[in-house]
């Protein structure tokens, strides 16, 4: 991928100037003038940010809920001056990268934690050293984990924001039905677990009816390599381990559960019809007998369904050792963004320890007016959960969820990160679509990872 | 008839006319066929100098397993929708041809309406109807007896499924075989009739030539918006990391892969290689086509204004 | 005579109401959908009324997206490329169909020949363009390429213009009209159902566009409704938080108008397209 290594070195000698002079003598090339005759304007245009009236533009953050709102009213209040844009909706690569080359990228991007190492090499983020010097952003407030994630060579390249965790949630009611009491579930016997996620299954006709154990593979193949004692790529990132007999066999076996539950192919057409965050959700629903699943389904859960019968537990190694992945959005500025002050103020505000604790304490508040359970908000940030965990969260008298904070809790110690890499969006790619094939049946375990692993290691010898 | 300088001054004036044309076919459209040959000949990101890679990108294309899928998962979608498409068409038209009167115009209306349907909502639609486990198609396939496959989900049925989208929208081609059907002269059919040909007779015989212009565009045409299929495929399985996940490669449309490339990977100069082999597919396919088609096609009557042709 | 012909034409009647059923009722269904709650949007997909019935999913799906604004866009961006590409045409297609100039053949030649011409293979050298003008990041490419013309249309037009009498042309010229004048004052106005053939058209298909949308604009705001749409879907279907009601409201929101546009000019929808399929 030579592709990005000159990226990185174009966008660290030129910041923005006229983006037309190149492809204008291409196209001049082709026989136009248009182009390069326009193009000076252009330059004129770009260079320093909008004078007096400071606006901040950011992408792909939502405001679902008062954790959201909350925040950003902090901000404003904080910074009324800053004419804030929030273009709700999700990340989208494409037209990320396009704003970034197209020279009109927003202020601040929100994005996973995971895909910070690629657009880091690629030149479209750039380093916040001297915004967390400027604004005396507390870094060592966050989880070191999460701040593992969000450096690269030494560099911060983000700030992050949520801090998910993975536990095994179980619906007891699928449990007792298949001779298991739910908070006994071995997690760590892979003979056993395959066992249950049969006898939970329910298939009739072709339908599925309940889908007995969900490994969530393609997006958990890293948990389930861990689970046997494997990692997709070595500490320094620069390795792919994809070929480790040990991740083929981890890949086997959780394939072989999709396999025995009436194959892939119709159990991604039925969870394509779960309402995950609605009252409908397919645990109240019976529709999954238990599921590997990020905390956040079941503080939701918590919300629409405060009288769900489930159980959950950490997910465990084979040797018994509660493992789990560390999950979670983080923001950055892009390179070239107009207002890069207004969005390191807006990144101190929203991973703050006090907003993140406002925030909790608003969520709290309605959820105790509202009668319902309040589960707690895991953030990046270790000072506020420690303030929400032994402050903001009360035990709430319903058994199921007070037992899953501390599950939660539990897993989020032992927290593995998938190591940061240059090359961390191109491998990511690699790794889910080997795993896509192999569960759609088109590849075997080992020859998939092995063309994972060539696609792997050609990124990451691109990004050098 | 004319004095020379008057027609120099027609001459001037009909080049003012012609302006917009001419500089949108140098900027638009020859301009960039050229820059976009001689970007395929280099790496270019956007961002830094377009370094020169003579056929590299080329030589990538015949190594790139995606390349090989995209135009393997084209070429299945075309050869299935097209006739299919067209054969479908082609019945409603004559179904319609034999009612006439207000119901065929009702009728009409009613097929058009799929087609006035943007793409991007025909995905959406689809995405649910067609769902394996809960979808309104495998339901209404239940209610036969019939457990209908994954079409969104399973590799082998994903393009089938797409084929069958496509053939909601039958709208234009319908319309257009229907206006032909209705020029054609009655008296050929009881001429016919009077010779003793069966209804096929009659079908083959003086239905088909006598259609076969319009049957000759529907063809084209749909064969050329087949090849270049984006908009439905892109919305459903295209866009976000998780939808990409559920077809696999499966619905890796050439033009999707064009775009990928080109504006999601931002290799401007693969994509413009790629854009100059789709070229080249179409120019090879349509030539062949209109070759067979001189062959076939009936020019007995020609059409209103076919005769200003001559000046071409 | 027995009756025969009309039994058969029961029969087509009833084959053909069995098709329109087919054809219209993923519509019933869509609309349905879209107005029945989240829990319920797979549920009964035989039974045509939504229950229960749930409204408030439209006013759910404006909150969670600029949804006015998008239809504002479009209607723009619909409106400018239909306006653009209808004068352009018409001006190109009137020097096609009146003038007798040398090279005409050729030329025209090459209005048919780029009608051919994939739009897919120019699409990287097109961006690169509006880049090198500062226009991505603007609607302006969305529209403005149409300031020179398409083919489809010249050929369109100037087959109506060529069914233009030609004495009503020169009997202008003898009372000193400019051919300007000839133009504006004869040809456009007698034109006119082949002028609203083309609005309308070209109105529809920027209706459609997804493409141009996904190069060229970024900023939600400025948003077409497919492309905003495909970022609903992008959500609330693919996305991990599965907001159907959205989804499918969004959908209906993005095909209502364009099927009202189509009811008022249905005769000019189907006149156009008939006529297309003459040429042969």
């Amino acid at each position: 991928m030579s592709h990005l290594a000159s990226l990185r070195l174009a966008f660290r000698r030129h910041g923005r100037r006229c983006r037309g002079s190149r492809a204008g003598a291409v196209v001049l090339a082709g026989g136009l003038s248009l182009a390069l005759a326009a193009c000076g304007g252009v330059g004129a245009k770009g260079g320093t940010p909008a004078g007096g009236s400071a606006g901040l533009t950011t992408m792909g953050f939502g405001l679902p809920d008062e954790i959201a709102t909350t925040r950003v009213a902090a901000f404003q209040k904080a910074h009324p001056d800053v004419k804030l844009t929030i273009n709700q909706g999700q990340f989208d690569e494409q037209a990320f990268l396009s704003s970034v080359a197209s020279g009109n990228p927003p202020d601040v991007v929100y994005l996973s934690r995971e895909m910070l190492g690629t657009y880091a090499a690629r030149g479209a983020i750039q380093p916040l050293d001297d915004c967390v010097a400027k604004q005396g952003i507390a870094t060592g407030d966050f989880y070191p984990a999460a701040q593992q994630q969000v450096r690269l060579a030494g560099k911060w390249y983000g700030m992050p924001e949520f801090y998910n965790s993975i536990v095994l949630l179980v619906n007891d009611k699928a449990a007792k039905e298949a001779g298991a009491d739910p908070a006994k579930i071995d997690a760590s016997d892979w003979d056993g677990l395959s066992a249950l996620a049969k006898k939970m299954n329910k298939v009739s006709g072709g339908k599925i009816e309940r889908f007995g154990f969900y490994p969530k593979l393609p997006e958990f193949l890293p948990l389930w390599a861990k689970a046997n004692g494997a990692d997709l790529m070595t500490a320094d990132g620069r390795t792919s381990q994809l070929t480790d007999p040990k991740v083929i066999e981890a890949l086997t076996y959780a394939n072989g559960l999709l396999k025995e539950q009436g194959g892939w192919t119709r159990l991604k057409a039925f969870t394509d019809t779960f309402d995950y965050f609605g009252e409908k959700n397919p645990v109240t629903q019976d529709q999954i007998g238990m599921m590997l699943t990020e905390q956040f389904l079941i503080t939701s859960m918590a919300n629409t369904s405060p009288d769900a019968r489930i159980t959950v537990l950490p997910f465990e190694d084979r040797q018994g050792h509660p493992i789990s992945n560390v999950g979670g959005n983080a923001w950055a500025i892009p390179k070239g963004a107009r207002n890069p002050d207004a969005a390191c103020q807006w990144i101190k505000t929203m991973t703050s320890a006090d907003t993140w604790i406002a925030a909790a304490k608003a969520r709290a508040a309605k959820r105790a007016q509202e009668g319902k359970v309040y589960t707690g908000t895991y953030t990046g940030n270790a000072k506020a959960d420690k303030v929400i965990f032994s402050q903001i969260v009360r035990p709430s008298g319903h058994e199921p969820y007070d037992n899953a904070i501390k599950t939660i809790l539990a897993a989020q110690a032992e927290g593995l990160v998938v190591p940061p890499s240059p090359a961390a969006a191109e491998f990511r790619t690699a790794w889910l679509d080997a795993a896509t094939r192999v569960m759609q049946g088109r590849a075997e375990p080992q020859a998939a990872l092995l063309q994972a692993h060539g696609e792997a290691q050609r990124a990451l010898r691109g990004a050098g | 008839m004319r004095t020379r300088p008057r027609l120099r001054t027609e001459t001037r004036w009909a080049y003012v006319f012609l302006l917009p044309w001419l500089l949108g076919l140098v900027i638009f459209q020859v301009g960039p066929m050229v820059a976009s040959f001689v970007l395929s000949l280099t790496d270019y990101d956007l961002i830094s100098s377009p370094r020169f890679a003579g056929l590299g990108n080329y030589a990538e294309m015949l190594k790139d397993p995606k390349v090989a899928a995209a135009i393997g998962n084209t070429a299945f979608y075309t050869v299935l929708h097209v006739p299919l498409a067209i054969a479908i068409a082609l019945l409603l038209a004559l179904m319609l041809n034999r009612i006439t009167g207000r119901a065929a115009g009702f009728f009409r209306t009613v097929f058009y309406l799929p087609s006035m349907t943007p793409y991007v909502a025909v995905g959406v639609l689809f995405l649910f109807l067609l769902n394996g486990q809960a979808g309104l198609v495998n339901q209404f396939l239940g209610l036969f007896g019939i457990d209908g496959p994954q079409w969104t989900t399973d590799p082998a049925w994903v393009k089938p499924g797409i084929v069958l989208m496509s053939l909601w929208n039958l709208g234009t081609t319908t319309i257009i075989l229907f206006a032909a059907l209705r020029n054609v002269p009655r008296e050929l059919y009881e001429a016919a009739m009077i010779d003793g040909a069966g209804p096929w007779q009659r079908f083959r015989s003086v239905t088909v030539p006598m259609i076969s212009s319009a049957l000759f565009f529907v063809v084209i045409v749909n064969t050329i918006t087949s090849l270049q299929m984006f908009d439905q495929v892109y919305t459903m399985y295209f866009g976000s990391q998780s939808a990409q996940q559920s077809s696999g490669d499966a619905a890796l449309f050439y033009v999707v892969y064009l775009f990928q490339q080109g504006f999601q990977f931002l290799h401007m100069g693969y994509a413009s290689a790629l854009a100059w082999l789709l070229f080249a597919i179409i120019a090879v396919i349509t030539v062949i086509q209109v070759k067979a088609g001189n062959r076939f096609v009936y020019y007995e009557s020609e059409p209103p204004g076919a005769a200003e042709r001559g000046t071409r | 005579m027995t009756s025969a012909p009309e039994t058969r034409r029961a029969f087509f009647l009833v084959m053909l109401a069995a098709a329109s059923a087919v054809f219209l009722y993923p519509f019933v269904w869509l609309v349905v959908a879209s107005l029945k709650p989240r829990s319920r949007t797979f549920a009964d997909p035989f039974v045509p009324w939504p229950h229960p019935f749930s409204p408030q999913n439209y006013a759910a799906v404006w909150d969670a997206a600029p949804m006015l604004a998008w239809l504002v866009n479009t209607l723009i961006v619909g409106f400018m490329a239909a306006l653009t590409v209808t004068v352009s045409s018409a001006f190109v297609a009137f020097g096609f169909a009146y003038f007798r100039f040398p090279g005409r053949g050729v030329l025209f030649g090459s209005v048919l020949g780029t009608m051919m011409l994939p739009s897919a293979v120019t699409l990287v050298p097109t961006y690169l363009i509006w880049n090198s003008v500062g226009l991505t990041g603007t609607q302006v490419p969305l529209w403005a390429g149409n300031l020179f013309g398409s083919a489809f249309y010249i050929f369109l037009l100037r087959q109506f213009f060529l069914s233009i009498p030609r004495y009503v042309f020169e009997a202008a010229r003898v009372d000193g009209a400019s051919y300007l004048d000839l133009f504006w004052r004869i040809a456009l106005p007698l034109a006119r159902p082949a002028l609203i053939i083309a609005f309308v058209f070209e109105l529809k298909a920027s209706w459609f566009d997804l493409m141009k949308p996904l190069i060229y604009l970024q900023d939600p705001r400025l948003f077409t409704l497919p492309r905003g749409l495909k970022a609903i879907v992008d959500q609330f279907y693919q996305g991990g938080d599965p907001k159907w009601e959205i989804v499918l409201a969004a959908g209906v929101i993005t095909t209502l108008p364009l099927i009202v546009i189509f009811f008022i000019g249905q005769r000019y929808f189907v006149e156009g397209i008939a006529t297309t399929g003459q040429r042969g």
